[in-house]
């Protein structure tokens, strides 16, 4: 009995402490800024160099690239990329290879849609996927 | 504009970058193996003594040619590493367990791999009354992927022969219930033989 | 008359307290169970194979999802082997990082158990308490590498973030709280009268057993084996610390829950000294080539993970993917010894039996 009275007190105790709970979809939950979410991308910055392609570990990047419509440039452009966020696993290893940062992490993390194909996002979509962006992508 | 060409000048820049890294990268890994060759052979393994220890006790009680080959494995911790034939396998393993000198009580690891030429097992033993390790591995042959099991000595060895026999196919004969353990006995094919095709590409 | 038959009953594959998808096939005869047959395998995904066409830097977000609970010890055993070979030390700074990272892993990790583990056998509120506790060092990890679980924070040669501002401060912060609060625990669950009958003596085995099962981690120092890699065969910076190994000789789920908390407070002892001594400056990862490719041949090595010896064998052949990667998944060894601790035993104790050996099936089942 005297165990049970002991541990009723720890309950007790704890009545009088500060709430620990979030209020989570009423109120935005509070992230570092470390935090990996969906990523946003910067097709002015790309070089296409497709190391993000060649390091996602669940092969979920495709991209293609376009020549540089002025022929004095070297180089290419972007032309689409997209990331299948039903294999991504935020895994940050794209925006870690990444040597001009076009493709940075975000604080967003809410992936839930209707169908499968929805989550299929694309250049437009990623490149509009602009809040929360992480500040420090390099260490 | 301005902007414009800043953009060009960075990724330039960074496309530069990869390229002197690239450079920069295969050079120290040519350094890298000339410098490593020479201290290979340099000294003896600390370990050395203990592997000695190991055959003379295998070949004082089972005799001369029992082990295909004995090494150090310089890149596991310089762990003192058995290569037994797949006849005397079962010999050795019992030896290692029951003899004094030896002692090995607890088998850490078990587990196989293919090899394309041919099917190895790999087992770590430790002793806790001797408080020392060794790597005991068999050669199978593919044409005949038997070998007894280590069930009946060490029963730690019943689930990991089971994954073993399910992802690779090499049967353990003495083995209680030898059954695909993760994959289900419906499954075709042993995944991780490096010959195997998925059922279904896409997935 | 009344007539007792021996019924096939089905525990899971969807059950709150097999913590995932695992399978009991029992035979029960009344309330005796005759026999058990753990079913496996619901979530084997393959890692193993998957790896054999992966860098090693793309393995290491593979390995968060095998022990889920603490995925910073497996990100370690990896970066571990694949250092082993190469012959790559990290840097000073990198390994506290990570023996911190471990430390607060395993304390989490713990805190799971401790709390899933009261919930299964009918306690509510410690599960709660736990996860107050967890969830501090949840935000701490995740400010830290960017995600609350699979952290893929290591890599070869180091880490992949320096520790954020006031970030070791935190840490230091939380080991007195954290004291407070394993003090509260104890008060609340471990001198309470129904809950030691319901867990003492219960699933016992003996030393001998243990280690012919290849048990390891608390299952094994449960039984008096005086037993943890951390010191017996030192990793990392491990031997710079000054910490014990919690041993009870019973070997029932009463002494397996004694060796657990306490292996919380070594824990710890371990973050309280590691703290003080972290380096103010350095490098967090070593000089490495970008693609790594360790020199043919193979290599196991196995760390103290929080539910036993977590080992990862690689056979290279010179690419910059393994030929072969095995993991030892302590989780899928220790729960071998299931059947036998069933056998004979009550239904209502089954349940304590099976959360007392704290498993994790995405690490049971690879």
């Amino acid at each position: 009995m005297l165990g049970l009275m002991k541990g009723l007190g720890y309950t007790m105790k704890n009545l009088t402490r500060k709430k620990v709970t979030y209020d989570y979809p009423n109120k935005p939950l509070p992230l570092p800024d470390r935090f990996r979410g969906i990523q946003k991308f910067y097709p002015e910055k790309c070089i296409v160099c497709n190391q993000c392609v060649n390091i996602c570990p669940t092969d979920c990047i495709q991209l293609t690239g376009k020549k540089h419509p002025d022929p004095t440039k070297r180089g290419k452009l972007i032309d689409t990329y997209d990331i299948n966020f039903e294999i991504c696993i935020l895994c940050d290893l794209c925006t870690e290879v990444c040597p001009t940062e076009s493709i940075v992490m975000t604080n967003n993390f809410e992936l839930a849609e209707y169908s499968r194909d929805e989550l299929f996002k694309n250049l437009e979509w990623l490149d509009e996927n602009d809040e929360n962006i992480r500040k420090v992508n390099k260490v | 504009m301005a902007e414009e060409k800043g953009l060009e000048q960075l990724k330039k820049e960074a496309a530069e970058k990869a390229k002197a890294a690239a450079a920069a990268r295969e050079k120290g890994a040519a350094s890298a193996k000339v410098k490593e060759e020479p201290a290979e052979k340099a000294k003896p393994s600390p370990n050395q003594h203990i592997l000695d220890k190991y055959v003379q006790e295998i070949e004082n009680h089972l005799g001369k040619e029992i082990l295909e080959d004995s090494y150090i494995n310089r890149l596991s911790k310089d762990i003192p590493t058995l290569v037994a034939k797949p006849d005397t396998y079962r010999k050795v393993a019992e030896l290692l367990k029951y003899n004094e000198q030896l002692a090995f009580d607890y088998l850490s690891e078990l587990h196989g791999g293919d090899f394309e030429t041919h099917m190895e097992v790999y087992v770590h033993l430790y002793s806790f009354t001797n408080q020392q390790a060794v790597a005991l591995k068999v050669k199978i042959e593919r044409s005949n992927l038997e070998i007894p099991s280590l069930v009946p000595l060490w029963e730690g060895a019943n689930w990991p022969e089971c994954e073993t026999y399910d992802l690779l196919g090499i049967r353990f004969t003495g083995h209680p219930d030898l059954k695909r353990i993760l994959l289900g006995e419906e499954w075709i094919g042993y995944p991780l033989r490096k010959d195997y095709e998925p059922y279904d590409v896409e997935v | 008359m009344i007539r007792t038959e021996e019924m096939l009953l089905n525990v899971g594959p969807q059950h709150p307290s097999t913590h995932g998808v695992f399978r009991l096939v029992i035979k029960i005869d009344g309330e005796i169970i005759k026999e058990a047959t753990p079913v496996i395998g619901y979530l084997h995904r393959g890692t193993e194979k998957l790896a054999e066409d992966l860098q090693y830097t793309q393995i290491i977000p593979y390995t968060d999802r095998m022990d889920y609970l603490a995925a910073m010890t497996n990100n370690y055993v990896l970066c571990h082997a694949v250092e082993t070979m190469a012959g790559i030390i990290a840097p000073d700074r990198a390994e506290y990082l990570r023996v911190i990272a471990m430390e607060l892993g395993r304390i989490a990790s713990h805190l799971v158990w401790w709390g899933t583990y009261l919930l299964d056998i009918g306690a509510t509120s410690p599960f709660l308490y736990a996860f107050r506790e967890r969830e501090m060092i949840i935000n701490m990890l995740n400010e830290l590498s960017g995600a609350r679980l699979t952290f893929n924070y290591m890599r070869v040669g180091g880490v992949k973030w320096d520790a954020p501002e006031g970030w070791i401060q935190k840490v230091h912060d939380f080991v007195p709280y954290m004291r407070e609060q394993l003090e509260g625990y104890h008060q609340l669950v471990t001198g309470n009268e129904i809950f030691m009958s319901r867990v003492k003596g219960i699933g016992s085995y003996t030393k001998e057993d243990a280690i012919n099962y290849s048990l390891s981690g608390a299952n094994l120092r449960c039984t008096g084996v005086k037993w943890d890699l951390r010191k017996n065969e030192p990793y990392s910076i491990y031997d710079r610390f000054d910490f014990d190994i919690p041993v009870r000789q019973d070997g029932d789920a009463w002494a397996r829950y004694h060796c657990r908390l306490e292996e919380i407070e070594e824990s710890l002892k371990i973050l309280e000294q590691a703290v003080e001594q972290f380096p103010q400056d350095g490098p967090i990862l070593a000089k490495v080539p970008k693609i790594i490719k360790p020199p043919k041949g193979e290599s196991f090595v196995r760390i103290e993970s929080p539910r036993g010896e977590i080992g990862c064998y690689i056979a290279s052949n010179g690419k910059k993917e393994p030929y072969r990667l095995k993991f030892r998944r302590p989780s899928f060894y220790n729960l071998q010894i299931l059947p036998k601790l069933l056998k004979g035993e009550n239904m209502a104790n089954l349940i304590t039996i099976l959360g007392a050996i704290d498993i994790v099936l995405g690490e049971v089942d690879g």
